[in-house]
């Protein structure tokens, strides 16, 4: 009996990423002891759209992928690929596991500790710079992209910042969030009473009726 | 000579007996370059194919595992780390070339600790019944002699529900990249063979062993009937390759 479609690509990809994966891991020496306290755990993903499974094997080495899984999980998630993307970036894990549209079974704890270390890889490039390049010029090239990373990210902050007030308060593009949810807030409140009233005009309509016969 | 008493060798049919010296002769020829070899003609996909038996193969710590014409020990090397100390690897090849090859680049990487290096016939395992949990051969079974035999010898070692792991080329579905294929392998690989190894005649009986070696429904069968249960192969690069399983009831 043939198995299921062939594996090579997918086998292939998850080689990739694994090996991607781990000189990110590499590079951040806290976040690998981190994953290595979580080496007895086994995550399963079931990505439903597109279809397909993943199954993370932490250990001190880094970490390992796998297409295949025979053996007891510690925790599954089932849901579609966007719903793994805001998973993975985001701040307040456990708010998206309750309110998100993934399935979970087993133990949350461990994979939300999990999605914590990968959050906060913090690579640091000086060692492998030194390496290559020497003590002085690696030093100095690893400061100079830190500083660079560090203005990018100050700086990505502020310009989405501003361009919010831009958009909100200059422009008056889009109306700000506040204004937004007391809008949808009113609305709600007018469904309401015109619900109310609806099924108010309906009993006096009743009660018409029955005069009138 | 007898139709009973003769084999293949590759296109050639000979003296049963005479078989198990001609392959050793090419794995003497090719073992210093096996690895380069084996890279360069699969584009290096030949990895990822053993990475799926690896999975494939359900291996964890503590169990035992035997690697069959282990060869150069890439899947051993796997093994070593999965099985962790407590855990048994045993490299098995019959050529004693690769075997020296495969020991010495485990030993470099320094993977001594789990891992045992025996020189043994796929026909006649050197081991008790009853002793793996797990058995892998990949691209070795075409050049073993007697295939029914050689599997019921895997039978016999495995312990009951342990897993057998036939990694093989095989027969692709599909008629062009069959004849793709064709051209590939009677074409280019003895021509890189020749280059790269000075030994075309090594690799021109690599592509005729492929050729004569059972599709994958005829393997599937001889493994039921060496007594395996649960068997199934999955297909991989179109049928180029396909990795069977079986189990001991």
């Amino acid at each position: 009996m043939a198995g299921a479609a062939d594996p090579t690509l997918h086998t292939a990809a998850l080689a990739a990423l694994e090996t991607a994966l781990n000189r990110a891991l590499d590079l951040a020496p806290e976040s690998k002891n981190e994953l290595a306290q979580l080496k007895d755990c086994v995550f399963a993903l079931h990505c439903t759209a597109p279809s397909f499974e993943i199954y993370l094997h932490p250990g001190e080495q880094g970490i390992r992928l796998a297409g295949v899984h025979a053996g007891p999980i510690t925790t599954s998630v089932r849901g579609e690929a966007s719903d793994f993307t805001e998973l993975a970036t985001s701040k307040d894990p456990t708010a998206t596991l309750i309110n998100g549209g993934l399935e979970l079974e087993g133990d949350s704890a461990p994979l939300i500790e999990l999605q914590q270390i990968l959050a906060t890889v913090n690579m640091d490039w000086e060692a492998p710079l030194v390496a290559t390049l020497g003590d002085v010029p690696g030093h100095q090239l690893a400061q100079m992209l830190r500083n660079a990373f560090a203005w990018g990210r100050q700086a990505s902050v502020s310009l989405s910042r501003q361009l919010d007030e831009f958009i909100h308060e200059e422009a008056r593009l889009s109306p700000p969030r506040l204004e937004v949810e007391d809008f949808y807030r009113d609305v709600h409140e007018l469904g309401l009473r015109v619900d109310r009233l609806q099924s108010r005009t309906e009993r006096l309509r009743q009660r018409l009726q029955t005069f009138r016969g | 000579m007898s139709e009973k008493d003769t084999t293949h060798f590759g296109y050639k049919q000979v003296d049963k007996d005479a078989k198990a010296g001609l392959v050793g002769e090419v794995f003497h020829s090719v073992a210093a370059r096996y690895d380069v070899m084996n890279d360069l003609m699969s584009g290096g996909i030949h990895r990822i194919w053993k990475r799926f038996t690896i999975e494939l193969s359900g291996v964890r710590q503590n169990n035992a595992v035997l690697d069959i014409a282990g060869g150069t020990g890439d899947l051993a090397a796997r093994f070593a780390e999965l099985v962790g100390p407590e855990g048994r690897v045993v490299l098995a090849d019959i050529n004693d070339s690769m075997l020296q090859v495969g020991r010495d680049k485990l030993l470099d990487q320094g993977r001594q600790r789990n891992i045992e290096f025996v020189q043994a016939d796929a026909q006649y395992l050197p081991f008790p019944d009853d002793s793996f949990d797990c058995i892998t051969i990949a691209f070795g079974l075409r050049n073993v002699t007697d295939i029914n035999l050689a599997l019921r010898s895997m039978l016999r070692v495995l312990k009951p529900g342990g897993r057998l792991l036939v990694l093989e080329f095989s027969k692709p579905g599909n008629p062009l990249l069959s004849r793709a294929y064709d051209t590939y392998s009677f074409r280019v690989l003895p021509l890189m063979g020749r280059l790269i190894a000075n030994d075309s005649d090594s690799y021109q009986y690599l592509a005729e062993s492929i050729r004569k070696h059972p599709d994958q429904n005829t393997l599937l069968g001889m493994m039921e009937d060496a007594g395996f249960c649960q068997c199934e192969f999955h297909n991989m690069t179109g049928g180029i390759v396909a990795l069977h399983r079986g189990i001991k009831a």
